[in-house]
């Protein structure tokens, strides 16, 4: 059973009297565990992709089933729920909340899961999330005080914590230096490797994409190609050890 | 409940991460609240100052004094003619006009000694033949048991030469006028009238008073009174010891309750003088308190009558100088509104007890307190303003005055309500501005909490809930700050500012509510935010 299965996705922007076609029917299948990389150049439809998958969006016509739950016709609520339980988010610019703790920020989707969590639990959550990224010992630093892969693996930890069954990251490592992606990407990798946990990875950098398992190329809204990949194991030294021991 | 919580948690940690545009608005919430309490306050103390005044100034006191200086010269001479009685004139030369032939001298020293029998319509004259040829002016009375003295003083202190002059004389070097009429059996007696609360009767002089074994000496008022004086004067207060006791008065005790000023020119600012003894003609009396005002509106000042003064009981007088004569009798009735129907009542229980014929003027007077301030103490412009369009200041009652006085000070209270309530607009405005600021400065977390999970409910409920928070922090402070501005106003001017937890609470909850109504636009607004523009937006 796929986790993401797209049936003839369409999404078509009007723009004054312009139709734009940003997908133009888009089908595939995403098995559970799998780390799929979504390579494109800009304005190929790869960011209104990731939106549908995300629930932010919905498409204009076709068929999203989430763990084999049609979302495509469901109202805002219902997606809301859906965003806070079953996908995490990493976005290109951590989107950390300033002047707020790392671990407040990984709290922040407990906050909103039904039913309410008491604070105790939403802290231990945070922890943990926080631990399997490697940073229990920054829980309590300031989210200003932290690096830029810092603040990536926090924000991950956020993805993480309310146990999605999906990770969607959107340029993960479009801030960070070639190390920093490079751990980022190990993070992510290792998630799979250990967790389990399907990872779809929006990048238009190739080298980036090489970290998945599988990379589908998008091009003007329409699958290009869609081939699996012997994971890119990376220069850096494994961070998984030290995150999970 | 939990529900609640949970938007509470995310309203402080949203006004924490805002700390200083969160203070600003806070600050607006603040001055708005700060200013309607204290104008409440203000308007309380107005309100609470003039029922004082009213009351200090005896809304419902009746002043029983004695003697009647009022009917003059002219209105003897027309007595006759009206038959509304007859006289006694100071002018010798008077006389020989009514009565011809006779020489002034001689008909005093006549006319005292006459007296009329009940049952005859002509008068039983004792030693004079020559009265009888004078029908006219004593055949009105010829209905009264006795012919009675009247004496129209155009000048009190004048000496008179009648028979009760002795009396009076004897009074008068005591100190207590020269028409002390009034006894405490006339009290006793007005006590029962319905209506009535309470009767103190009084002896007032100006008397030197001295401190024992001491150089310190006051000339000041002196007061014979009763033990219940205090409940007539509400804006009393007792800083040291307490008033005079009923045991006190029935025995005549010598103990004196001093005035603030007294006191403090006797003994020192402020030192207690209970147990002291202070020297009255001669006489030791121990002090047995120090009565202050209350009243913001009467601080004692020397030459008062209140507090540059001291209280004795008047038994104590009658009993040291063998009197037993009052200068006034003070009544209150149980409301404002039965000092009219009281006054006549006491009137006529005075008319009888003193036997004054129907056609005699009365030999005492009852005056309201209110009727004495405005026939002396007010201009008749002022008291015209005060009263409003009434027609006729002279025609004034104390309850009219009452209520126009309470209309005027209602239209106070909504002029100072109304300008809090624009400084509370100016606050809520203030609030729903921050949060519309800060609805844009942090549309990308509105993004990204959206994009974790957040329904518009939760965004809209947490913006709310931190606008409902700004008020409530910023109302409790407005509190502080109302209590302390009404403070500074009443120790800086003397103003009367009273705070009720009741008016506080209204200005919190107007507040709670201001602040949510200006805080609903904001948060819709967040709430309507589409995420994806709002995680991109800068």
């Amino acid at each position: 059973m796929p986790v993401i299965s797209l049936k003839d996705i369409k999404k078509i922007y009007t723009l004054g009297d312009n139709e734009v076609h940003a997908l133009r029917g888009i089908s595939l299948d995403i098995e559970a565990g799998e780390f799929v990389s979504i390579v494109g150049p800009s304005g190929s439809g790869k960011s209104t992709m990731m939106h549908i998958l995300g629930c932010l969006d919905r498409p204009t016509s076709g068929q999203y089933c989430l763990d084999d739950k049609d979302v495509s016709s469901l109202s805002g609520d219902e997606l809301a729920d859906i965003r806070n339980k079953r996908i995490g988010f990493v976005f290109q610019g951590f989107n950390l909340l300033p002047r707020t703790t790392a671990a407040e920020n990984v709290e922040i989707p407990l906050l909103y899961s039904r039913p309410v969590m008491g604070a105790t639990e939403r802290h231990e959550r945070a922890m943990k999330a926080l631990e399997v990224v490697g940073l229990g010992d920054r829980a309590e630093h300031g989210s200003n005080q932290l690096s830029g892969g810092q603040q990536q693996r926090v924000a991950i930890a956020r993805a993480l914590v309310n146990t999605p069954s999906l990770i969607l990251a959107d340029e993960p490592t479009g801030n960070l230096d070639t190390k920093t992606s490079i751990d980022v990407m190990h993070v992510l990798q290792d998630l799979r490797e250990r967790l389990g946990i399907t990872i779809v990875l929006i990048t238009h950098e190739p080298e980036i994409a090489a970290y998945g398992t599988r990379i589908i190329t998008v091009r003007d809204g329409a699958i290009l190609s869609d081939e699996a990949n012997v994971p890119h194991e990376g220069l850096a030294e494994p961070v998984a050890a030290q995150m999970l021991g | 409940m939990i529900a609640l919580r949970h938007h509470l948690t995310l309203a402080v940690q949203g006004l924490k991460r805002n700390r200083v545009q969160a203070m600003l608005a806070m600050l607006g919430m603040m001055i708005g609240v700060g200013a309607l309490v204290t104008s409440l306050a203000l308007g309380q103390g107005a309100k609470e100052a003039l029922d004082e005044q009213l009351r200090a100034a005896g809304a419902n006191l009746l002043l029983v004094t004695a003697g009647n200086y009022k009917p003059n010269t002219e209105q003897y001479l027309n007595m006759d003619a009206t038959g509304h009685g007859i006289g006694w004139l100071d002018l010798p030369q008077s006389l020989p006009d009514l009565v011809p032939g006779i020489r002034s001298d001689d008909a005093i020293a006549r006319m005292e000694s006459v007296a009329f029998s009940a049952e005859e319509a002509t008068p039983y004259v004792l030693s004079m033949d020559e009265l009888p040829t004078l029908p006219a002016v004593y055949r009105a009375n010829a209905r009264d048991k006795m012919f009675r003295q009247i004496h129209f003083e155009d000048d009190p202190m004048a000496v008179h030469k009648h028979p009760t002059a002795a009396q009076r004389l004897g009074d008068a070097a005591a100190g207590l006028g020269s028409a002390a009429t009034l006894t405490r059996e006339d009290a006793r007696e007005i006590a029962r009238i319905p209506g009535v609360q309470y009767v103190v009767s009084g002896v007032h002089e100006n008397q030197r008073l001295h401190v024992q074994d001491s150089d310190a000496v006051w000339f000041t008022r002196l007061h014979g009174t009763e033990a219940d004086l205090p409940e007539i004067r509400s804006g009393w207060t007792f800083p040291h010891g307490r008033f005079l006791s009923e045991a006190e008065v029935e025995d005549g005790a010598q103990v004196a309750v001093l005035g603030k000023v007294v006191a403090d020119k006797l003994f020192g600012k402020d030192v207690n003088p209970v147990g002291e003894t202070v020297v009255l003609w001669n006489q030791p009396f121990t002090v047995i308190g120090v009565v202050g005002s209350r009243s913001w509106a009467a601080q004692p000042t020397p030459g008062d009558d209140q507090f540059d003064a001291f209280y004795v009981p008047v038994t104590a007088i009658h009993k040291l100088l063998n009197l037993s004569k009052l200068n006034s009798i003070a009544v209150t009735t149980v409301s404002v509104d039965q000092t009219t129907q009281v006054s006549k009542a006491i009137t006529e229980l005075l008319r009888k007890r003193h036997e004054i014929g129907d056609a005699m003027p009365d030999d005492f007077k009852v005056e309201s307190v209110a009727q004495q301030v405005l026939g002396k103490g007010l201009a008749p412009s002022v008291a015209r303003v005060v009263s409003g369009n009434m027609r006729s200041v002279d025609k004034m009652t104390v309850a009219n005055l009452s209520n126009s006085l309470k209309r005027t000070n209602r239209t106070i209270v909504a002029l100072l309500a109304g300008v809090a309530t624009v400084s509370l607009l100016v606050g809520g405005v203030g609030v729903m501005n921050l949060l519309l600021l800060s609805v844009t400065q942090r549309t990308r977390e509105v993004g990204l909490r959206m994009a974790l999970g957040a329904k518009p409910g939760d965004i809209a409920g947490q913006f709310l809930f931190e606008a409902i928070l700004l008020s409530l922090i910023g109302g409790v402070a407005g509190i502080a700050l109302g209590i302390a501005a009404s403070g500074s106003l009443q120790r800086l001017f003397q103003w009367s500012a009273v705070i009720s937890p009741l008016a506080a609470f209204i200005a919190l909850v107007v507040a709670v509510v201001l602040g949510a109504v200006f805080g609903v636009y904001p948060a819709l607004r967040a709430s309507h935010l589409n995420p994806i523009e709002a995680l991109h937006y800068d």
